[in-house]
């Protein structure tokens, strides 16, 4: 068995706690997640998915339960801590983008690494790597307003890989695409996957996106409702396939 | 470091009128300050070198009433001659100390001329003088010798001319020590002086004249020059003129002085003596100067307060806007420190480009001021030969000061909205549009 990378168990999370208006979005949730798995997290809105990424993405703490990220507990740790976690383990990449304005391809690419204290010449080179891998090196030196949002994207996705995380986390990647650039968004999702086999969240409301992921678990009010794998599209059966289709 | 640094200018470049805007405060406070303190230091250099040129090393003693402290309820007495100084007083005090002191008292008669042997006029200034006068004007001897107190006591007709003279008047070659001169005075009446010594005339403005056409002081015995204007018997002096030797203590040397005529005067009900230096002088002068540098710079502190007022209220806008910036680099893994880092140096960099071109302006304004000085300087040549030329002095310290507080004011008010982006919540401030 492969490394557990998320370690849930039962966590609840509440809001204006104590107060009159006091609200339980999370309702116990477990979930395990090993390295190299491609997972969606599906669920309508108001189902709790995006406190279950916050949460995930330790942008935010449970009220309750446990959270082993790569074997860290991230209920003891301090908001600088936190930081050095989210900069480290975690790559985000959201449906807005969320690049830096006024700042080209590159500089967005190289952020992360800036933060982790890599020096320039190592981020460069880095960054302009990661830029080829979403095929976007002729571009490194566009500021986002110069980009389409297919562009945009992709420089994201560079940039949630700048510091080998351990997951990257997918917020609606392709929600604001239309479907030929959202296909090629989910392509390069399925490149890391296989390819360097990274372990990806992505969390979505769209049932077909989520077919295309090894195992979906699904979210309603705040709890997991199903969990079920789908063998057929992991890494190691679509590569065996794939050889199939080459040997004959 | 280098990446804030980017990132700073690139924002500020993002809203260029809202920046400019931003330092105004900054730039009209630092600039007053430059302004004022590039004037102070230029007047000061300038008011040094005119009074060096005067001769720093001089000291005049004066008649003063006494118990006249305040102005206003001061009845004014008549001085009678027996209050004033007379040559008998002096030559006393110089007999005590003759290295160290010399009379310098200047006696200007007239203008006056002489018809050379080219049949050209030459024109000059009588002036009666004394043993010190050459060095109260700073000028030095270059052939024979000084005016002596025995031509002054036997009244003789002996003058020192200067080598501007020496060339208008003498032909090459020809020997002006001995020379009987031959001079016409303005009122018709003609004299003739036997020429003791040439001394070196130098004036600030020097350059500026023709030197065929100058006029140039000729100094005759003070004694000549009061009977030249019908004045006879017994001098009496309201203010006396010392040179004194460097090679001694100024402050010792004034003492000496102080405590000779005090003596003289304590016996006078009324009148005493009151001595002052050269360098008490450029002392006040200074006093002044640090008084008016002080109030600008004290307003100029106003205004920097109020520009900085505006930079923390910008930097509350910028980071309001970028709200959505901030939550992206936290999720990217920004310490609260880096984000904090980010905008205090935002902020300082706005404060410091208005400072930096608040100094250009203040300096460009002394230079203003140093041409309009200069014009009116160039205009009237009486004051062309006192103040000579201007030249603008920026005062690096100042310049200096105002660096280093546009650096605190950006700290200082930037450092509020910093640490506010530095507080926000990655989740809401990801979320705001």
């Amino acid at each position: 068995m492969a490394k557990k990378i998320i370690e849930m168990s039962n966590i609840i999370k509440r809001y204006y706690i104590g107060m009159p208006n006091e609200l339980q979005i999370l309702n116990g949730i477990s979930i395990e997640i090993h390295e190299g798995e491609f997972v969606a997290i599906v669920g309508a809105s108001g189902s709790g998915k995006s406190t279950l990424m916050n949460i995930i993405g330790a942008l935010d703490k449970p009220t309750e339960g446990s959270y082993f990220l790569n074997g860290t507990d991230i209920n003891k740790l301090s908001d600088k801590e936190l930081s050095a976690i989210r900069n480290k383990e975690i790559g985000f990449v959201f449906q807005t983008f969320n690049l830096i304005p006024r700042t080209t391809a590159l500089k967005n690419v190289e952020l992360p690494m800036l933060y982790a204290g890599v020096s320039r010449r190592e981020r460069t080179r880095k960054a302009v790597k990661l830029l080829e891998m979403v095929d976007m090196q002729d571009r490194s030196t566009h500021k986002p307003n110069e980009l389409s949002g297919g562009q945009k994207q992709r420089v994201a996705i560079a940039r949630a890989m700048a510091n080998d995380p351990s997951i990257i986390l997918a917020d609606e990647p392709t929600g604001a695409l239309d479907s030929k650039t959202g296909r090629l968004v989910m392509d390069i999702f399925h490149k890391l996957h296989k390819q360097e086999g990274k372990t990806i969240v992505l969390i979505t409301h769209s049932p077909e996106l989520a077919e295309e992921t090894e195992r979906i678990i699904t979210i309603s009010d705040g709890s997991v409702i199903s969990d079920v794998a789908k063998p057929e599209n992991s890494a190691v059966n679509l590569a065996k396939k794939r050889e199939g289709v080459d040997g004959q | 470091m280098f990446e804030n640094l980017r990132m700073a200018f690139s924002s500020i470049a993002a809203n260029k009128l809202r920046s400019l805007l931003t330092m105004l405060g900054i730039i009209i406070g630092i600039s007053a300050v430059i302004t004022i303190t590039t004037l102070g230091t230029t007047l000061r250099a300038t008011i040094k070198n005119t009074l060096n040129s005067l001769g720093s090393n001089l000291m005049v003693v004066y008649i003063q009433q006494k118990n006249a402290d305040n102005y206003y309820d001061t009845v004014e007495i008549e001085t009678t001659d027996n209050d004033l100084m007379n040559m008998a007083m002096i030559d006393e005090f110089l007999e005590k100390y003759p290295d160290e002191f010399s009379m310098a008292n200047e006696n200007p008669i007239g203008s006056a001329t002489i018809v050379n042997s080219r049949n050209k006029t030459v024109k000059m200034n009588i002036i009666g003088g004394y043993e010190g006068t050459l060095a109260f004007n700073s000028y030095k001897l270059l052939f024979g010798r000084n005016l002596s107190s025995s031509d002054i006591k036997l009244k003789k007709h002996t003058c020192v001319v200067s080598d501007i003279f020496v060339e208008q008047y003498f032909k090459e070659k020809e020997e002006p020590v001995g020379y009987n001169l031959k001079i016409t005075l303005d009122n018709g009446i003609v004299q003739d002086f036997t020429i003791v010594g040439v001394y070196k005339y130098n004036s600030l403005s020097n350059g500026m004249g023709d030197r065929a056409k100058m006029s140039t002081p000729v100094y005759i015995p003070d004694t000549v020059a009061n009977n030249l204007k019908g004045i006879y018997g017994e001098q009496y002096f309201f203010n006396v003129y010392f040179a004194y030797n460097v090679k001694y203590d100024a402050n010792l040397l004034k003492a000496h002085l102080t405590e000779f005529f005090n003596q003289k005067y304590d016996a006078n009900k009324n009148f005493g003596v009151e001595v002052v230096s050269m360098e008490d002088q450029l002392k006040q002068i200074d006093m002044v100067i640090n008084i008016v540098t002080l109030v600008i710079t004290v307003i100029a502190a106003i205004s920097l307060i109020v520009g900085g007022v505006g930079v923390m209220n910008i930097m509350l806008v910028s980071v309001t806007e970028r709200t959505r910036e901030i939550g992206i680099r936290k999720a990217l893994g920004a310490k609260k420190r880096s984000i904090k880092r980010q905008f205090v140096t935002e902020a300082i960099i706005i404060c410091l480009i208005g400072g930096v071109i608040g100094i250009v302006i203040g300096i460009l304004n002394g230079e203003l001021a140093g041409v309009i000085a200069d014009h009116f300087v160039a205009s009237s040549p009486e004051y062309a030969d006192i103040l000579g030329d201007i030249t603008v002095v920026p005062s690096i310290g100042a310049i200096v000061v105002s660096i280093i507080f546009s650096t605190l004011t950006g700290v200082f008010f930037g450092y509020y909205p910093a640490s506010k982006a530095a507080k926000m919540n990655p989740i809401d401030a990801l979320r705001y549009d």
